[in-house]
Formats: structure tokens, C-alpha cells, sequence
């Protein structure tokens, strides 16, 4: 500034320089006073004192988890504090959750707050466990035979919260241990599943992520009563609620549409009526697969009733061309599959149906 | 021309009989190749605000309770579900149900998951299968049914218990009432002794079929 004012007394009078300054000692006065208050207001916040707690909290390891986990072994009882101050250490690593979960009697004091009087510190209990679970095989173990029913058990509460955080600890259970999943399945997740998925509620989109996880990793798990329970219920899921793109690749891999069960007319109907909305609107591929695949195991049970107007052959061929026209080897498959179970069913002239196919060369 | 064209693009019938020829018919199965690849799948965690533990915890909007629980009319008791307050109100609060285990003709306790249709005679079977089929834990905190170690706490606790005054059969079977109300009355219970009352009744009612008989013979 000196510098700059010793260039601008070679061009400007005296009177402006005397002007000059007096402003700039008024805007260093200005920003002194300023400077001042703001150590004041930081003072009287204990702002220092936040900042070094919150910089302890953002790298919290494995001596710290350790210590609360000591100490609310010892009380037998974790406070909300607690409880978001482990969250966040599972957050930081998975040596904190190691590291938490070998310490014998840790996880039954989280067991306890997710099973007290109150439902704030059950929210609490349950996002720690949901962090938690992202931990290895070993830990989701211990978390579904220790807090599984329970968490089973509050899908059928009111809470929104607490059921959205059971769904997704759920989730990562599921995903993480097959031995995990097996247990969960005992305890009838299936069918509570598939009830959040088909009723109206702000979960349905979680629980079908959670029975696509079910149709993918524990598959062999699920029992010929989920089975049924599913094949009865197909109807109450409609292709326009959320999370409809899993449906058929649930159905598909559940085997709900087999030689085994036996489907209604209302849950055949359900089926194609979903099909059809998929064919007719732009989803991706997976779920044009798999729609294809139920329909074809549809056709394959020999009952032309549970076809619907799909059991008409100019309507038949008419969506075949239309999924044919994507040209998707993967799916040409299982349309050429389909026909074929369609053509075992006899309802028209073979040659005429195959001769108004478009299928491209 | 065009038909010409347009035939040369799609298969023909033959050539579309010869991949159906090819191709098995009958159900598809879940591990019959080839499997699309699915989208991979990341785990979820919860994140935590560190306002939440730094910052002014009173603040925080706490969820109430009774609103997002069921609660028993009779006892106050809070469950977390529908079906679990139902099983705790036939089993704790309705006499029907309390004669219909007595009778033991048939079973009574519905297993705690709403979807298991079983039933069984006594809480004790009840809890041994959710153990063992629903992989439940022994201490579940929502079991309804009577505390066992309790039960067999009360007759030792008569062994070894001081000798005391009898107290009158009449005054034990009473309820307990409060006895004091710091200058305020307060009705919060419904007046207990009608229901003693009524018996009482009943009891003339069979002591007066008794004369009628007595008279009669």
C-alpha cells in the first residue's frame, strides 16, 4: 500500500493524499473492530473447544471404540450420544467394527437399546448396528442371531424411520454372509418383506431391494411356505408402485411361476398385466429378461386361462415382434423360448403365427 | 423390391423351425445359463451428523413413544407391533382365553411372528419353537408369556418367610387402592371392588338355590 501510495503522491495533491489515508485507517479500524468481535463471538460459543471435539470425532480409531464400548459394557447402557459417536466410528473403518465386535458383551448392550422403552434410542441402537453390518461375515453373523428378530420384529412397526434402518442393516446382512441370511430367513423375512413391498409405504422401494438381495444371494434359504406366501400375494404389487423393476427378477428367481406352486388367475393375470407394462415402457434390460422368462414359465404350466389376452395369438405375436425389433441376443433366447412353450400350447396354426414373426436376421 | 428387401432381413419359417428345433422347451430355470450381470450391489451406512452429538441435544425433535407404539388400554404396556399387542392382550387380559388354556383341549399361543400359523398349549412350547424354527433368542423381549422363574420364587420365599400375623382371607383377596392423595383426589382407576361385589351376589344366588333345594327335599 505504501508502495502504491508513494506512486499515486507523484500524480495526486496533497489533500487528496491526506484524504487517502484517513480511509485507509478507517477500513484498518473497521476490520481490527471486526476482527475482535469475531474472537469475542468464539470465545463465548466455546468455538475452539467444538473445533477440537469435532476433530476428534473425525478420526476416532480403534482405542477409542474400544473405551466406549468399556464403558458401556460396564454401565450396561449406552446413551444416544454413545450410540452416534460408535456409528460414526463404524463409518471411519472396518477396524473400528473389528475391533468392536470381538469385544464379548458389546453388541448385547446395543441389543438392549434397540429393545428399551424408547423409540428415539431404538433409531439410534439400530443406525449403529446398520453400521455395523458393514463390517465382514463374522460380524453380520453375530448382528443377525443377536438383534435379527428384533429388527425382523419392528417391520410390521409404525415407525418409518426405524423400519427404513432395519431394512438397510438387513440389506447389508444379506449381501455380506449366507449363514446370516439363512438365519434372517427363519425368522419369516420373506413374507415381511414382500408385505412392505406391496403395500403402501415410504419403505417398498428398501424391501424389494432387500427380496432382490434375498433372490440373489440366498436364494436356496427360502422355503417352499415364503414360496407360497409370495405366489399368493403376487397380486397385491402393482407395476406402477415403487421398485416394480426388481418384480420379475424376484418372481424368476424364486421359481414363484414353477411346476411346484400352483398360481390363480388373479396372480396370472398380475403377471402378465406387469409384463406388459415393461414391454410397453422404456426400462432396462434386466427386467425385459427376466418378464420374458416368467412369461415363458407362464406359458409352460399349459393353462392358456392364465394367459390373458397375451393368450391371443395376434396379440402374442404382436409384442414378440415388438422385442424382437430391440435385437438383444440375450434376450432373442428367451423370446425363442417362449414361442416355443407357446407353440406346445396349440391354440392356433403354427405356420401362421411363424409366418407374421419379424425376426431379424 | 421392397418385400424382397425386407424378406431377406427377417428369418424365414424354416430357418425360424430349425432354432426351435434347437431350442429345449418346458420352464426355465434360476441357474440355467446364461445369467444377465447384475447391477453390483454397495453396502449402506448411516450417516452421522456430528451436530447430533456436539451440538445442543435438547434441540433434537424426539419421537413420542406412545404415537409410534401399541399400547395395552388395561396395563399401559407398550409393544412395537399389532400382532405382538394382540397375543399380549388375549393371554394377560381375557378370561376366555385364560379358561380356553385351562380346558387344554386345544392350543392357544400363536408363535410370535405374526406369519407362523402354529399354535401351542403352553407359553414353554411356544418359546422352545421360535428357539429352535425361528432362531429366536432365549431372553426375547417381547415374550408374553408368564415369568417361570417368578412363579417358582414365591412358594420358597413362603418357607422362608417370618411367622406372621394370618391376615383375614376377606382383606387379602382386596385390591390395592391408594390410600393417600396429597390433599387431591384423583380417579384414575375404575372402582374395583364392583367387580367383588358382583360375586358376592353370585354367591347369594347359589346360597338361595341351595335353600330352594333344602326346601324342595
Amino acid at each position: 500500500i505504501l508502495f502504491k501510495l508513494k506512486q499515486m503522491d507523484s500524480v495526486t495533491t496533497p489533500v487528496e493524499n491526506i484524504l487517502l489515508r484517513s480511509k485507509i485507517r478507517g477500513y484498518a479500524r473497521d476490520q481490527r473492530l471486526e476482527c475482535r468481535i469475531k474472537a469475542k463471538d468464539a470465545l463465548r460459543i466455546g468455538l475452539g473447544q467444538v473445533k477440537e471435539e469435532m476433530a476428534a470425532l473425525e478420526s476416532l480409531g480403534t482405542k477409542d471404540v474400544t473405551g466406549m464400548a468399556g464403558r458401556i459394557k460396564r454401565r450396561k447402557h449406552a446413551t444416544s450420544e454413545d450410540l452416534c459417536r460408535l456409528s460414526l466410528a463404524f463409518l471411519q473403518g472396518s477396524d473400528n467394527i473389528n475391533a468392536f465386535a470381538i469385544i464379548p458383551g458389546a453388541i448385547q448392550v446395543l441389543v438392549k437399546e434397540l429393545t428399551g422403552p424408547h423409540i428415539q434410542r431404538h433409531i439410534d441402537a439400530v443406525e449403529c448396528l446398520c453400521n455395523l453390518s458393514l463390517g465382514e461375515a463374522h460380524v453380520s453373523e453375530k448382528i443377525a442371531s443377536l438383534a435379527g428378530s428384533y429388527m425382523v420384529t419392528y417391520l410390521d412397526g409404525k415407525e418409518e424411520r426405524l423400519k427404513r434402518s432395519c431394512l438397510w442393516t438387513l440389506a447389508n446382512i444379506l449381501a455380506t454372509c449366507d449363514k446370516a441370511g439363512r438365519i434372517l430367513l427363519q425368522m419369516q423375512l420373506v413374507p415381511k418383506l414382500w408385505r412392505l413391498y406391496s403395500e403402501p409405504n415410504g419403505c417398498q422401494a428398501d424391501a424389494g431391494f432387500c427380496l432382490y438381495l434375498v433372490a440373489t444371494h440366498c436364494r436356496q434359504h427360502v422355503s417352499a411356505d415364503d414360496r407360497r406366501y409370495i405366489a399368493q400375494n403376487l397380486h397385491q404389487k402393482k407395476p406402477e408402485d415403487p421398485a416394480s423393476e426388481y418384480f420379475m427378477y424376484i418372481v424368476h428367481q424364486l421359481e414363484i411361476v414353477g411346476q411346484d406352486l400352483k398360481l390363480g388367475t388373479k396372480q396370472a393375470e398380475c403377471l402378465v398385466h406387469f409384463f406388459e407394462a415393461t414391454v410397453s415402457s422404456s426400462v432396462d434390460n434386466l427386467c425385459l429378461i427376466y418378464g420374458v422368462r416368467v412369461m415363458a414359465n407362464l406359458v409352460a404350466k399349459g393353462d392358456p386361462k392364465l394367459l390373458g389376452g397375451l393368450a391371443e395369438p395376434q396379440n402374442f405375436v404382436k409384442t414378440l415382434n415388438h422385442l424382437f425389433a430391440k435385437r438383444d441376443s440375450q434376450l432373442n433366447l428367451d423370446l425363442v423360448r417362449l414361442l416355443r412353450n407357446f407353440l406346445h400350447l396349440n391354440l392356433s396354426d403354427s405356420n401362421v403365427i411363424l409366418d407374421s414373426l419379424q425376426i431379424y436376421a | 423390391m421392397d418385400s424382397d428387401a425386407v424378406g431377406s432381413v427377417f428369418l424365414s419359417r424354416e430357418q425360424i423351425t430349425k432354432i426351435l428345433s434347437e431350442t429345449p422347451a418346458g420352464f426355465i430355470k434360476p441357474t440355467d445359463p446364461p445369467s444377465p450381470s447384475l447391477p453390483p450391489f454397495k453396502k449402506l451406512g448411516v450417516l452421522v451428523e456430528i451436530d447430533d452429538i456436539v451440538g445442543d441435544q435438547e434441540k433434537a425433535v424426539k419421537i413420542s413413544d406412545k404415537e409410534q407404539s401399541y399400547s395395552c388400554a388395561e396395563c399401559r404396556r407398550m409393544l412395537p407391533t399389532a400382532h405382538l399387542l394382540d397375543l399380549h392382550i388375549t393371554e394377560q387380559h381375557d378370561f376366555y382365553f385364560a379358561a380356553s388354556v385351562d380346558r387344554g383341549d386345544k392350543p392357544m399361543f400363536a408363535c410370535f411372528l405374526e406369519e407362523c400359523t402354529t399354535k401351542f398349549h403352553t407359553p414353554r412350547q411356544r418359546k422352545d419353537h421360535c428357539i429352535i424354527v425361528h432362531k429366536f433368542p432365549a431372553n426375547y423381549r417381547f415374550d408374553q408369556g408368564r415369568d417361570k422363574a417368578k412363579e417358582k420364587r414365591k412358594p420358597k420365599s413362603k418357607t422362608n418367610s417370618m411367622e406372621v400375623d394370618e391376615v383375614p382371607a376377606e382383606t387379602r383377596s382386596l385390591p390395592y387402592i391408594k390410600a393417600f392423595s396429597f390433599g387431591h383426589q384423583t380417579h384414575r382407576t375404575f372402582y374395583s371392588r364392583k367387580a367383588q361385589k358382583s360375586g358376592e351376589t353370585l354367591d347369594d344366588v347359589q346360597s338361595m338355590k341351595d335353600a330352594i333345594n333344602d326346601i324342595l327335599d
